[in-house]
């Protein structure tokens, strides 16, 4: 008895999570545009026919290609430089360190419409709108602050020791830093990465302010355009959908054991 | 704060601070008045012309008179008679001001001509019919400026005394010290000075400063703002430059610099800027400086009663419900889930927890337009399965506390993952010997909980559960995409609020006031429960 009970409340609550879930999957292999109204979750039918539809839309290849080089050059560069000033909130004691992760903090709080119109502005006067690299700048500021303090709770619970042996053996600083802390953190580096890929693969408001051009468009940007006002491609939409979750899932199954750990490093720590 | 004498150098700072201040106010008093001669200068000059012209009606503060020459009087020069062209009474001249009027009338038979009088400045210029238009301007009058100067000194002494107590004496302090007083001084007279009432002298004032500036754009504004404190920014960088030059800050530096810089460029200066356009309005494509009345008009929900869904209050009530009841489920289910999943001889633990991610790893406007396809009246699965069970067909949309339930399943259904996911950390990372210890001396599961689980959960919680409320009070996929406000915007929360009067009416400098009204609230409330969590640690 002992053993079954929390599969009781386990099984039904999965089952209503994935749910919602299951729907796009079936919508996405039905070979019909309208909303699915039957409560069964699962698929009645295998059609490809939602998928090619994509594929031959004219810049739909282009447009995915769009979100992957986006938020893959966000990753890269958030979390480069999420890695270097976690660092030096960590190891280092200086004027201005409590300061400064309390300034990361408050950048949180900033209303994503308040900046809205001024980086446009920004953008505009660097020449960046519907170009990537005005994105990933975007992208990657906004992903920093929330990797930095992420990043810095693990860096804490790595022992001193170990570099203050390096640094006996002749070792600088950066070597440190690059050849020690960095592969030791390599789980909590990898969990950011998730998180600054998601902030970039997923984000819609900006992407559809900064990029009026059609070829720039990225996925999100995209897939709203199928859900009109009166009428939606569900079975479209649904198929985009699925395109876009599968790479963010399967990088979520494989850091799922980093996932619990690399969280709580910091909160345990503070 | 046992001994202020004890601390050195107190009163170098204070001392400097009263200079500094005394200094900036005759500086500012100074260019003021400056500004007002030019001003008052060519707004004699102006309003004559016009008068002569009868292109305006002059303002009532203004002094203003046709004259008229009275033809034949006489030929010498200083004998010659004017009178008021609209009475056609006659200028006296033993009175000097009516004397002075006659000279200059003189002085303008060519076209025109202006003097500078002990209270301002005349100008006359001829006129069409054969009549001459004389304005006196008299010069504003300078507001109070000792109070905000005071305040201003008050507040440049506590900053100092502040960064004293930090960085210790230093020989670079003093200078920069100033340089920093002086600018907040200035920034708050210009600021006073702006924001005051429209009274005469103020209006002047304004205007010449309006002319010197690049205003009223959102970056000209905004330039307004930011530069006062800039001198702080200097201050800032040189101290640490200074500090870090022998010193091992420099490695520190190096490090944080690239981030510093990409956060500085792209999130601090729209921000400033976002500030800058909260005091702006716009209309048709051009900005013009209101000073506070945007933020007035929302405080006051003006034209709007409190209860209507357009107001700043009934959108705040919202969104604090919104905020409480998300953040709730959202610690609630996912630290439930948690504690179960947390049992070691649980069968399947690994795919339940990698099934229980799914809502995470979707994008969430994705699931926002799912879930509303779901609550879809005519053949959204909701009420499919309502149907099933005998229950009429709900119109989600069509009533608050229906569309504001549909948001927050929505949302709930998104966001306990990641309130498990540091829950199921936090509980891995409890050692299990306390729990054995526990049941040695007999102590109940619940009472384990309470006095185990619980305290050593609340470490990696609470900064959770912040932050998952700053970020469900700024939800605006959700609210957006699923109810889109309906019915009658009363589902959106201030963020969705805020979005609306920028884009959807134009209204940037409101939209901006009402976002600057956001941040304010969450930095509220993360002060006040960092003050909590400080406590209860």
């Amino acid at each position: 008895m002992k053993r079954i009970w929390p599969h009781l409340l386990l099984a039904p609550f999965t089952a209503l999570t994935l749910f919602p879930a299951m729907w796009v999957v079936k919508m996405a292999f039905r070979a019909d545009q309208s909303f699915a109204t039957s409560t069964n979750p699962f698929p009645t039918e295998l059609s490809f026919q939602n998928f090619s539809d994509l594929f031959a839309q004219p810049l739909f290849a282009r447009q995915l290609a769009n979100s992957f080089v986006v938020s893959g050059a966000t990753t890269l560069l958030g979390v480069f430089l999420a890695c270097t000033a976690a660092y030096a909130f960590s190891r280092f004691r200086f004027p201005g360190r409590r300061a400064g992760l309390m300034a990361f903090l408050v950048t949180q709080m900033f209303p994503g419409t308040m900046m809205m119109i001024p980086l446009y502005h920004v953008l505009d006067q660097l020449g960046l709108l519907d170009r990537w690299a005005g994105l990933v700048l975007v992208y990657a500021t906004t992903a920093i602050p929330f990797c930095v303090w992420m990043l810095k709770g693990y860096f804490d619970t790595i022992p001193r020791e170990l570099e203050e042996s390096a640094l006996m053996d002749g070792a600088g600083q950066f070597t440190i830093f690059w050849r020690i802390v960095l592969p030791l953190s390599r789980p909590a580096i990898a969990v950011t990465a998730l998180f600054s890929f998601m902030t970039a693969w997923n984000e819609y408001i900006l992407a559809a302010t900064f990029m009026s051009d059609e070829r720039a468009y990225t996925m999100p940007v995209r897939l709203q355009h199928f859900v009109g006002a009166y009428t939606t491609e569900w079975g479209h939409f649904a198929a985009g959908a699925l395109l876009v979750s599968v790479p963010v899932m399967a990088l979520f199954f494989a850091l799922q054991k980093h996932l619990v750990g690399g969280l709580t490093a910091g909160g345990v720590k503070g | 704060m046992s001994a202020g004498m004890a601390r050195p150098g107190l009163w170098a700072p204070t001392l400097a601070v009263v200079l500094a201040t005394a200094a900036g106010v005759l500086v500012l008093r100074g260019y003021a008045l400056h500004c007002d001669e030019v001003f008052v200068r060519w707004e004699a000059r102006a309003s004559a012309r016009a008068l002569a012209t009868g292109r305006l009606e002059p303002a009532p503060y203004l002094d203003t008179m046709r004259v008229r020459e009275v033809r034949g009087a006489s030929k010498h020069r200083f004998l010659r008679r004017f009178e008021e062209a609209a009475t056609g009474r006659a200028l006296r001249p033993e009175v000097p001001a009516e004397k002075a009027v006659a000279d200059l009338v003189l002085l303008a038979r060519g076209g025109e001509a202006h003097e500078a009088t002990p209270g301002g400045h005349r100008a006359a210029v001829v006129g069409t019919d054969d009549q001459i238009a004389v304005v006196h301007a008299p010069r504003g009058e300078l507001g109070a400026f000792w109070l905000p100067a005071a305040l201003a000194a008050f507040v440049g002494w506590l900053l100092w005394i502040g960064v004293l107590r930090r960085t210790g004496p230093a020989r670079w302090v003093a200078p920069v010290g100033a340089g920093v007083t002086a600018s907040l001084l200035v920034s708050v007279l210009v600021w006073m000075r702006l924001t005051a009432e429209q009274s005469f002298g103020a209006a002047r004032f304004d205007e010449s400063l309006a002319a010197l500036l690049p205003m009223p754009t959102p970056v000209g504004a905004s330039l307004v703002i930011a530069a006062p404190l800039l001198p702080l920014v200097v201050y800032g960088v040189a101290g640490y430059v200074t500090a870090s030059r022998r010193s091992p800050h420099r490695a520190a530096y190096l490090y944080v610099a690239p981030a510093v810089v990409g956060l500085a460029l792209l999130i601090l200066v729209p921000f400033t800027i976002g500030i800058g356009l909260a005091f702006l309005r716009h209309e048709a494509g051009s900005f013009s400086w209101v000073g506070l009345d945007n933020f007035v008009s929302i405080l006051r929900s003006e034209g709007y009663a409190i209860t209507h869904p357009l107001s700043f209050y009934y959108t705040s009530a919202v969104t604090v419900l919104w905020t409480g009841l998300n953040v709730c489920f959202h610690a609630g289910i996912g630290l439930a889930l948690a504690l179960v999943l947390n049992r070691e001889d649980l069968r399947f633990r690994g795919v339940y927890r990698v099934l229980l991610i799914v809502p995470w790893a979707i994008p969430n406007y994705i699931t926002a337009l799912v879930w509303k396809g779901m609550f879809n009246k005519q053949y959204g699965v909701v009420n499919h399965v309502l149907g099933l069970v005998g229950l009429e067909p709900v119109g989600w949309f069509s009533s608050f506390w229906a569309a504001f339930s549909a948001n927050l399943a929505t949302n709930t259904w998104l966001g306990f993952p990641f309130m498990m996911v540091v829950a199921l950390g936090a509980l891995q990372s409890i050692p299990k010997d306390l729990y054995e210890a526990a049941s040695v001396d007999g102590a109940t599961r619940w009472q384990q909980f309470r006095a185990i689980t619980l305290p050593l959960l609340k470490p990696a919680m609470f900064p959770a559960i912040i932050l998952g409320s700053i970020w469900t009070f700024n939800m605006f996929n959700i609210i957006y995409l699923v109810s889109g406000g309906q019915p009658n915007a009363s589902t959106d929360i201030l963020i969705v609020e805020a979005y609306r009067w920028a884009f959807e009416q134009d209204r940037y400098g409101y939209a901006a006031a009402y976002s600057v009204l956001i941040f304010l609230m969450l930095l509220g409330y993360s002060l006040v429960t960092q003050r909590v969590t400080r406590a209860a640690e």
